[in-house]
């Protein structure tokens, strides 16, 4: 795979590391969005040509609602994902755990804040355990977070059937309510895929951990410590899927350990439509609005062609294909 | 791995031992003590005719996709696939012998739809470069979708006599399912090990470049390796059919982790090519299959399965990485 | 790669394995290692609960049904089908071989169960399926088709009673992996709204997929809404309390829950602290009680006199009536821990509806 023979062969990209950098970056950032926005701009148009009532506050309100929770996780993923650390599977345990101990400290009568803050901190606490193997075991984090992936869905089946927030509570009203005209846990969402997008590409920080992503040996050689990258973006990553893991339950007021499953596939779709390759070390944040937003939109556009929803899945399926076939071939020729 | 360049000159002993030390061997070790538990906790019966006729049976269709399966492992190039395929094989063979097709006309298609899966992930992958993994995961989806597309009512049920015998039926006491299995696997083993064939899928896997350098096809074999996968899987469905006699919209869902943690366990890696062998594969379903059965006779909550199964899968893959394999960083 | 001291690695690989199998052990207690597959004698019950994920009262079957067999002094034996009919086949043959008197159980995947059939058929093990029907087996449950149309019926009552019967929409949140109950729960309720309020047009029907669980639900349901951007008065029917929460909880974010009602099935979400406001009702049917109708057929069959096999809806061995209730009703409802654990103390042939149902306690 794409990673262990980048490490493994550091001279070929060591000439060619320092021109490109920056505005390579960006101008590849701006082809993925122009990419997306035009094929998100067809799919709106031909579902409007057959129903022209598709254009209506309705959809955006679909839309965008169905964007939140998924928006969060894709930034979660794709910190991990430009970190080079490749990919992490057990995200639906993270998001589940999350929501189940928020709403445990709320039903326990625990102040809203309380409660909202314990979300982040497990999942940081889950991110955590996932680096700390990765890290101290060496261990191949796909591999490593299969096996936490359904052996934390087994513990939490065995921690609780379902759980229900409580529907008096300010987290719930919150779920329920709507500002300027669009629901609650979008504009999270948006302010999330924002400041990481700025955060990543601006501050040292963020640069370098793409560094790490890009080039792990080389960072390496630079001074940049491989195990604390790894456990802060584990843990960060971890935070934000818990953050996910309380919008998520301030909308679904009853939900089971398994209820994190169906996120999975949009969440890795919606990081690779945005060009944050599997590779490590590329990608922008702000394109996620985009990737993630047209996702959403295949299921509403499919309602409205009245097909049943088992059709959504096969355009996800294979509109993932598709682009990162595209991606695939883009690199290769680039390469040459 | 390297030690079996230079096999033919090592003595037989030798190979064994070098056999025993490596993944072979302590997931052998592992299955001893798992079958020891078994024994102690569970007893005499744990070994009883019948019992061991309840293991083979639920192992015998996983080992068969999961040899089938180890191809593109070994090539390097995953296929997340397989779950949802041998779920849309059955529910296309289902289908079809649902509306009256004669059911080997039917097994020929579902098969076929496995080539064309095959070479739709092959050509991606292999033709454009892309990431299996991405790839794989994509046409999981799109499977999962086109069975619950196609299963809305509930599906027919399709008794095929035949088929029931072999993947429910027994020779002696032992699941001539199973036996069919063990022989496919000890082909395989001999095959990936002892053939040129064989040390070029290896040799793929390992080292795409170096083994393009020393003239092997690489495109060539790992395009077969994805369509052997993808076949296997579409087989798997239609033997489910034969066992279950119907095919749920569901069916297949979340198999291809069981099967590939168990290769894991066995010595195969998802994320490295090169690496594992058949046999591996077999021991590591019997490990999962074992314990599954301990806690399944002693009638225990089956979530802890998981929990078990996730513990002695990073265990593996901490083992193989002390012992010189796989290392992250 | 000469040979390396491998000693250490293999027994970590041991130690390993120990530790892991060293977590079952853990988790055995309360099992009572299974009773062996020697017959003793005593009636061994042999219950395999559904396991499906979204599904509390599939678990808190197996409760019940244990607490009525210790009660009885009968051996007990829980298996789960995992939700998956490969896994509900090798259960069946798990059960012959610990040589079980009766089988109990709940399959939701039942594409498998013609074979299961003929596996017990050939061990001579009378079985009891809850819910879902199949030749040969006792049927216990409710008739689906009837609560489909008691819930689409009580629906449509009060449409008829606050809307004077203008309805622009009704949305059916199907889950169609069930089959036939599917069917049964949400075409007999669109067909009994249709029924009080004949005038609602045929195109004003619509179904989408909710796979029976509040998550998928909720992910697929906002699209139906908007898809459908001029319905007001708006009415929604499910496979479960799920399904029909989500349609609702979808309709809240779009800003179209100013008139929409929903009537549920199973019960599931219309009791406790918690309920949807726009749940109008649901139709219980106190599915954790199953097993205290079941008995009534495992008395007779552990006195040696084994009734008739009822297998069909129709015609079932014990018909659990469906409780239709409206959110009001069901506030007097216990919760269903509560109700769990006053089953396991009730009196032999007390069934969870004469407890229970508003209806019954008139």
């Amino acid at each position: 795979m794409t990673a262990p023979v980048t490490a493994a062969d550091p001279a070929p990209s060591r000439p060619r590391r320092r021109p490109p950098r920056a505005d390579a970056r960006s101008s590849a950032g701006l082809r993925d969005a122009l990419t997306i926005a035009a094929v998100w701009l067809l799919l709106g148009t031909v579902t409007a040509l057959v129903r022209p009532d598709f254009l209506s506050t309705q959809t955006l309100l679909a839309v965008t609602f169905t964007m939140a929770v998924a928006g969060v996780l894709a930034v979660s993923q794709g910190l991990v994902v430009i970190s080079g650390g490749l990919l992490d599977l057990s995200l639906p345990v993270a998001l589940i755990l999350s929501a189940w101990v928020t709403v445990s400290l709320l039903g326990a009568g625990l102040p809203t804040i309380v409660a909202v803050l314990a979300g982040p901190l497990t999942g940081a606490a889950w991110g955590l355990l996932n680096g700390l193997i990765i890290v101290y075991g060496k261990l191949n984090p796909i591999i490593v977070t299969l096996a936490t992936g359904f052996g934390g869905l087994a513990i939490m089946l065995v921690l609780f059937k379902s759980a229900q927030i409580p529907s008096g509570s300010e987290l719930r009203a919150f779920g329920l309510g709507r500002t300027l005209g669009l629901p609650n846990v979008f504009w999270p969402m948006v302010i999330l895929i924002v400041l990481t997008g700025l955060a990543v590409a601006y501050t040292r920080w963020g640069r370098r951990m793409v560094a790490v992503g890009g080039n792990a040996v080389a960072a390496k050689a630079r001074g940049l410590s491989l195990p604390r990258t790894r456990l802060a973006v584990f843990g960060g990553a971890g935070a934000i899927a818990g953050f996910a893991g309380v919008l998520f339950c301030s909308v679904n007021p009853s939900f089971t350990p398994n209820a994190g499953a169906g996120f999975q596939l949009i969440v890795i779709a919606a990081v690779i439509l945005a060009g944050i390759s599997l590779s490590g070390g590329k990608g922008n944040f702000l394109v996620l609005l985009l990737s993630v937003g047209f996702l959403s939109t295949i299921p509403v556009s499919i309602a409205f062609f009245g097909l049943p929803p088992a059709w959504s899945l096969v355009f996800q399926g294979g509109l993932l294909i598709l682009a990162v076939g595209i991606d695939g071939y883009r690199m290769r020729r680039s390469a040459r | 791995m390297t030690v079996d360049i230079d096999a033919g000159r090592v003595p037989l002993t030798r190979r064994l031992l070098a056999n025993l030390n490596g993944p072979v061997g302590s997931i052998a070790l592992t299955l001893a003590v798992t079958l020891i538990i078994g024994a102690v906790w569970v007893g005499p019966r744990y070994f009883s005719a019948s019992n061991i006729e309840i293991v083979g049976t639920s192992i015998a269709i996983p080992l068969i996709v999961g040899v089938l399966a180890s191809f593109a492992l070994l090539a390097g190039v995953v296929d997340l696939s397989i779950g949802s395929m041998v779920g849309f094989g059955a529910v296309a063979f289902n289908q079809l012998v649902g509306a009256g097709m004669d059911p080997w006309q039917a097994a020929g298609l579902t098969l076929l739809t496995g080539v064309a899966v095959g070479a739709v992930n092959a050509y991606v992958i292999v033709g454009l470069g892309a990431e299996p993994l991405a790839v794989t995961l994509g046409m999981l989806t799109l499977l999962r979708g086109l069975c619950q597309a196609i299963v809305i009512e509930a599906p027919p049920t399709t008794l095929v006599e035949p088929l029931y015998d072999l993947t429910q039926g027994s020779i002696g006491s032992f699941p001539t399912l199973l036996l069919i299995a063990i022989g496919l696997t000890l082909v395989a083993a001999g095959f990936v090990g002892k053939t040129r064939m064989g040390r070029a899928i290896r040799a793929v896997g390992g080292d795409a470049r170096a083994a393009g350098r020393v003239g092997i096809p690489v495109a060539r074999v790992r395009v077969i390796a994805l369509i052997v996968s993808a076949v296997g899987a579409a087989l798997g469905g239609i033997l489910y059919v034969g066992q279950l006699a119907s095919a749920s919209n569901i069916l297949g869902t979340g198999l291809e982790f069981q099967i590939y943690a168990a290769l894991m366990i066995g010595g195969y890696s998802i994320t490295r090519g090169g690496v594992g062998n058949p046999i591996g594969a077999l021991l590591g379903l019997l490990v999962v299959g074992a314990i599954t059965n301990i806690l399944n006779v002693q009638f225990i909550d089956p979530d802890y399965l998981d929990i078990i199964v996730a513990l002695i899968l990073l265990g593996a893959v901490l083992l193989d990485r002390i012992r010189g394999g796989d290392s992250f960083e | 790669m000469k040979h390396v001291p491998h000693r250490p690695f293999t027994l970590a690989a041991a130690a390993l394995t120990a530790a892991a199998l060293g977590l079952t052990g853990c988790s055995s207690e309360g099992s009572g290692g299974g009773g062996g597959g020697e017959d003793d004698g005593t009636f061994t019950l042999g219950f395999a609960v559904g396991g499906q994920p979204d599904a509390d009262w599939q678990d808190l079957q197996g409760d019940v049904a244990q607490a009525l067999a210790e009660q009885r002094g009968w051996d007990f034996v829980e298996l789960s089908n995992d939700n998956s009919e490969a896994t509900a086949t090798t259960n069946a043959d798990l059960f012959i071989q610990e040589g079980v008197d009766l089988v109990m159980m709940f399959n939701g995947q039942p594409s498998a169960n013609p074979v299961i059939a003929k596996k017990y058929e050939d061990a001579g093990i009378p079985v009891i399926t809850f819910d879902i029907a199949q030749e040969g087996w006792y049927f216990v449950g409710v008739d689906n088709a009837a609560a489909g149309t008691a819930g689409g019926t009580a629906l449509g009552e009060v449409a008829k009673a606050e809307w004077d019967c203008e309805v622009d929409l009704v949305i059916s949140a199907e889950g169609t992996s069930a089959g036939q109950i599917n069917e049964w729960r949400t075409g007999n309720a669109r067909e009994a709204v249709a029924e009080v309020c004949p005038d609602i047009p045929e195109d004003a029907y619509v179904s989408y997929e909710a796979d029976g669980n509040l998550t998928t639900s909720l992910q697929n349901a906002p699209g139906v809404f908007a898809a459908n951007p001029d319905a007001e008065n708006i009415l929604v029917v499910g496979i479960n309390d799920q399904a029909v929460v989500g349609a609702l909880q979808a309709a809240t974010q779009l800003g179209r829950d100013d008139n929409i009602m929903g009537w549920g099935q199973d019960g599931g979400l219309i009791t406790g602290d918690n309920v949807d406001p726009n749940l109008a009702g649901s139709v219980m049917y106190f599915l954790e009680g199953y097993p205290a109708f079941a008995f009534e057929i495992a008395d007779a069959i552990a006195a040696g006199d084994v009734p008739e096999v009822k297998d069909t809806g129709d015609d079932a061995a014990v018909s659990v009536k469906p409780c239709p209730v409206s959110q009001e009703e069901a506030a007097e409802v216990p919760s269903i821990d509560e109700r769990v654990a006053a089953l396991a103390d009730a009196e032999q042939g007390t069934t969870a509806y004469d407890l229970f149902c508003p209806a019954a306690a008139g």
